[in-house]
């Protein structure tokens, strides 16, 4: 799951405020830096209690809109106090796990909902309390409750909830003939052959159907989305065994290569630079590009379109979810303060306007701020709407972005895959089994081996990887 | 000492112009990505000069970098590894050179030895030992509890404080130092100690200079330690890790400038110092060959 | 007279020693009168080394027995009291039916090596030898050496740029009428625009040696092969290249075994080894199984597989060069 990190530069440009801090400060449970500068130590009696929540959202729109909920809980909470850090989403796994092996992990973690097992089993996260566990039960919808928890033992909050759809460049579509996104599998393939182009060196001008391969997330999630419209999943019912060498792995497998093959999809292209330049006609993302796309492409974003994941038959249905959880540290020190704070943040209702995808920036002044209605949704859903993503929340979720809330239009076929989207598997080793599935995904892009032989090695390597 | 050929080397020159093109072409290609200007890098086709050159990416380098954290700490890091590295080299190279005790052939030897090991082996327990250095960083004497050296800048150097190869060749330039001359010294009344610092040291500078210089290239170019020890504590990251996390994604249009006058930025004192001392560096280089 | 002048206060600092007993002692050891003197050197040889053993023991005894201890261990975790035995089980995992740690890892591992040595140690070969025959050498030298100076993340990025549909080797290919490549994206090209950069960076290196090697051989050897009437060819044929065994046989050497350990490149041009595991090689397998997964067993299992290969490639790279010189 890539995230929006254009100006990535944040993660450095974080470090900015404590230049100052002399580089013995044995400051134990500092795990970063942050930007509201000097503050005071836990420590001591009579000054405040210090959380620290290290996160992905390193830069904007996510790290300002996080920003202002913790400006919000500090102003109003004198005895404990939230400090914010990022890393980029690719470095938090590996962040986690380095600042935890240092003993400077933060108190309060972020991680994505893929890595709960990881970060069980090494004793990084703790057990959510139970009335936390009541009211996540009862607030959240089942595949987020499921991703946040290991054995049935809930984590934390599920805070982001991500599906994947069908993003499409009307302006490619209409220029090929068609009217509207394809429904079917086979209407994907011609609608991708026919938008291609390339120029006289080979050089693609315009792909039919993106494939992006920047991580794990990316090439996994487009694979697995299409896998479960199909009708597969990647593992069998009991989590023990994969599943992906079935007629609908092969399917998928089989339909991303035919794609390259064709020259309809170029993998040495970046998507994410490509597509909002008007040189891909499809591709297959999760919810929180809308507004990367929105961001990027100013007035052009009207050429975007969404729509499910098309299946073999129209109106099949089925595509992945996947999501992050807030979570606190076992080795945090002020756990009940840290819970307090994410109960405020996730389970409490507070009025909001009701104004879904506008990320803030005012990019677009097409969509009015009065638009908005009067609604009742937790901190965090208002947060999550205001950057285009979800939360697991399926009440503020339809209250937010359901008709007439005026938000984007193309948020609604991620809500609707709220209902029949399959979460992520996350067992202890799911971060392994998902980046051996990439590689194997990309020998297969790349033509290294044929889509059987790609089956049967994932295949093996998955089981050998689950079994540990 | 050159041979003057009869003919004027064509070919020689040719070979040894295609390969200094192919040399500095990133070098330049670097320096004039850095001026270009949003949108300008990626476009197609290809342009090697910039359409203006435009200065805004060494601004918006200069502001996302933190440059005063970066070379404050790149500079303390390799000032460290680099005063270690010589005041341990030179002490063990002249005992090894010109002390008789027993055990030296022993030591000798364990200081060769330790040239053998790769680096990667010492990734893993080195993180530990540092984290679970005993009374550092809130760790209790048995190394628990705390976040041990991590939080300082010793978990940068101390990996790196001595050098097996620096003590060798102290060692072999020390034993050309005639023994005479400490022999005078010693009975002028000379302790070893001021015989080391009075009579040695002054005559090792070249060795020293070169020893010098080859070390404080290697621990300013410093990475994947580097790295490891920035994820752990961002406040300790330095200059070639925080041009890297400049790394983006979703932008590279305007990212790739940036980083690029970020670099630009970051290797600009270390190739300075190079071209101006690079006679010693050199015959370092040259005298690692001779071993 | 300065030197004096300062031995001396040395002397006032040590009080009354018995210097002539000190100086013979030193000078002739073994002589006779000088234990006390000897001791004395012993106890001061030891103190110059404690900063050094001290580091060693901390740093190197304590390590590889800790790296021994841990390749046996499972440990999924942060608390050192969850360490558990398991005996070979992470060597049997490395080696299992389908594990990526032999092939492709290793296989590559050691590609990127053999493709490093063969381009700088050829390249270094002939630009050094060429050198020798023009003038303004030091100028020539120090324009090679530049790429080593600079930070891996400079040359690694520089490169992946360089590499990119946009970027100047696709732009000069474009120039040339040819198509262009996706250089990092197409695992069959990953690896070797990889190992190229890591040649390219290393040939300075090598020229140095070469260098020094070439100025070692007699000149009086070309005078008598210019007499016989040998061209330019047979001369670098004949005398040139045997002569120049040994440092070849340094530069072949240390560059493999950096080949063989270094992922620095690797990881600022690709991040995690990709595509797939086109370029992905043991040492930074062990950073991600360690860093990334907690993983520390397998971590530790493969370092340890690593080193030796690296010790036994060495071994036989020096007996097999040792060979060849005898028969020479």
């Amino acid at each position: 799951m890539r995230r929006r990190e254009f100006g990535a530069g944040a993660t450095a440009a974080l470090l900015a405020a404590t230049g100052c801090g002399a580089p013995e400060d044995a400051g134990v449970d500092d795990g970063g830096v942050d930007d509201s500068a000097v503050e005071g130590r836990g420590s001591r009696p009579g000054s405040p209690i210090v959380l620290t929540l290290l996160s992905h959202y390193a830069s904007e729109p996510l790290k300002s809109a996080l920003q202002s909920a913790v400006d919000a809980w500090n102003a109003t909470h004198r005895r404990v106090k939230v400090r914010t850090t990022a890393v980029k989403f690719t470095d938090l796994l590996t962040t986690y796990m380095v600042r935890q092996a240092a003993g400077q992990g933060a108190d309060i973690l972020h991680p994505y909902c893929l890595w709960t097992g990881q970060l069980v089993q090494a004793g990084v996260l703790r057990p959510a309390p139970p009335e936390a566990v009541r009211r996540i039960r009862r607030d959240f919808s089942p595949a987020a409750v499921t991703a946040s928890s290991v054995h049935g033992t809930v984590y934390g909050y599920p805070t982001e909830v991500q599906t994947y759809a069908l993003f499409y460049n009307r302006r490619l579509l209409r220029a090929a003939g068609y009217s509207g996104p394809p429904r079917t599998w086979r209407e994907l393939e011609e609608a991708a052959y026919r938008t291609a182009r390339r120029d006289r060196h080979g050089n693609t001008l315009v792909q039919g159907f993106g494939l992006s391969r920047f991580d794990d997330s990316t090439v996994v999630g487009q694979t697995l989305a299409l896998l479960a419209a199909r009708g597969g999943s990647l593992l069998t019912p009991d989590g023990r065994w994969t599943a992906i060498d079935s007629a609908a792995g092969r399917d998928v497998f089989d339909l991303e290569r035919r794609l390259i093959d064709r020259g309809a999809s170029d993998t040495g292209s970046t998507l994410p630079k490509a597509f909002p330049s008007g040189q891909v006609a499809m591709a297959i993302s999760a919810g929180w590009w809308t507004a990367v796309l929105r961001g990027l492409m100013g007035r052009a974003y009207r050429d975007v379109g969404v729509a499910p994941v098309p299946g073999l038959a129209a109106g099949d249905r089925g595509t992945l979810a996947t999501g992050f959880l807030l979570g606190v540290n076992s080795r945090c020190r002020h756990p009940e303060a840290a819970w307090e704070f994410l109960r405020w943040l996730n389970a409490v209702p507070v009025p909001a306007r009701a104004r879904g995808g506008d990320n803030g920036r005012g990019r677009d002044g097409d969509r009015g701020g009065d638009s908005g209605r009067q609604v009742s949704v937790t901190r965090m859903s208002a947060l999550q709407v205001s950057v285009g993503s979800m939360t697991g929340r399926a009440d503020d979720m339809r209250a937010l972005l359901g008709p007439g809330s005026g938000s984007d239009p193309n948020l609604g076929p991620f809500l609707d895959a709220l209902r029949y989207a399959d979460p992520e598997p996350n067992g202890p080793r799911a971060q392994r089994v998902k980046s051996l599935l990439r590689k194997n995904i990309e020998t297969v892009w790349t033509g290294r081996r044929s889509v059987d032989e790609a089956l049967r090695l994932a295949t093996r390597q998955l089981n050998q990887e689950l079994g540990r | 000492m050159p041979r003057i050929r009869r003919r004027f080397p064509w070919m020689s020159y040719a070979l040894v112009g295609i390969g200094a093109v192919v040399t500095l072409v990133p070098f330049l290609d670097m320096l004039l990505t850095s001026f270009k200007g949003p949108g300008e890098y990626g476009r197609l086709p290809y342009r090697f000069l910039p359409e203006a050159f435009d200065l805004a990416n060494y601004r918006d380098a200069i502001r996302q970098l933190n440059l005063p954290l970066l070379f404050r700490n790149s500079v303390i890091a390799t000032g460290l590894v680099t005063g270690s590295i010589l005041m341990t080299s030179s002490l063990a190279g002249y005992a090894l050179a010109k002390l008789r005790f027993p055990g030296r052939d022993l030591i000798f030897r364990l200081v060769l030895s330790t040239m053998m090991f790769p680096p990667f082996i010492f990734f893993i327990p080195h993180f530990l030992i540092l984290v679970h250095w005993p009374g550092a960083g809130g760790n209790d004497l048995l190394g628990r509890g705390g976040a041990g050296l991590t939080v300082s800048l010793a978990a940068l150097v101390m990996p790196f404080l001595v050098s097996g190869f620096g003590i060798f060749l102290m060692r072999q330039f020390m034993i050309s130092i005639p023994d005479e001359m400490l022999e005078a010294a010693r009975i002028d009344g000379a302790g070893e100690f001021t015989v080391w610092w009075r009579i040695v040291m002054p005559q090792t500078k070249p060795v020293a200079v070169t020893l010098a210089l080859l070390t404080f290239v290697n621990a300013w170019n410093e990475y994947i330690w580097a790295l490891l020890v920035a994820t752990a504590n961002p406040r300790l990251m330095t200059l070639p890790v925080g041009i890297q996390m400049l790394q983006s994604y979703l932008d590279p249009d305007r990212t790739v400038p940036v980083m690029m006058a970020g670099l630009v930025l970051s290797i600009l004192p270390i190739l300075l110092l190079f071209l101006i001392l690079q006679k010693h560096y050199i015959r370092g280089v040259m005298l690692s060959g001779l071993k | 007279m300065a030197r004096c002048g300062r031995a001396g206060r040395g002397t006032a600092r040590r009080g009354t020693a018995p210097r002539s007993a000190a100086s013979s002692g030193t000078a002739t050891a073994g002589r006779g009168p000088a234990r006390a003197a000897q001791r004395r050197q012993t106890v001061i040889a030891y103190l110059f080394l404690t900063p050094t053993l001290l580091f060693f023991a901390v740093f190197l005894a304590l390590p590889l027995l800790f790296a021994v201890l841990l390749a046996q261990s499972r440990w999924a975790g942060f608390n050192l009291a969850d360490i558990e035995p398991v005996g070979l089980d992470n060597f049997t995992d490395l080696f299992a039916q389908g594990s990526t740690f032999l092939t492709p890892i290793l296989t590559n591992t050691l590609l990127y090596a053999i493709g490093t040595v063969v381009i700088a140690l050829s390249g270094s070969v002939v630009i050094a030898n060429c050198i020798n025959n023009l003038r303004f050498q030091g100028v020539w030298r120090t324009l090679y050496f530049l790429p080593i100076v600079t930070t891996v993340v400079a040359v690694g990025n520089v490169w992946k740029y360089m590499y990119e549909p946009g970027g100047l080797v696709n732009g000069a290919l474009n120039a040339l009428g040819l198509p262009s490549v996706a250089f990092l994206q197409d695992p069959d090209t990953a690896l070797p625009s990889v190992v190229a950069v890591q040649a390219w960076a290393s040939v300075g290196t090598a020229i140095l040696i070469l260098t020094a090697g070439l100025k070692s051989i007699p000149e009086t050897y070309y005078e008598a092969a210019e007499l016989d009437g040998a061209d330019q060819f047979t001369i670098f044929w004949r005398i040139t290249l045997p002569l120049l065994r040994p440092s070849l046989l340094f530069v072949c050497i240390t560059q493999f075994i950096t080949g063989l350990q270094s992922f620095a490149l690797i990881n600022v041009m690709t991040g995690d080894g990709g595509p797939g595991d086109a370029t992905n090689v043991a040492a930074l397998e062990i950073y991600q199984q360690a860093f990334t997964y907690g993983d520390w067993g397998v971590a530790g299992a493969a370092a340890f597989v690593l080193f030796l290969v690296i010790a036994l490639i060495t071994m036989a790279q020096l007996w097999l060069f040792r060979r060849k010189g005898e028969d020479a």
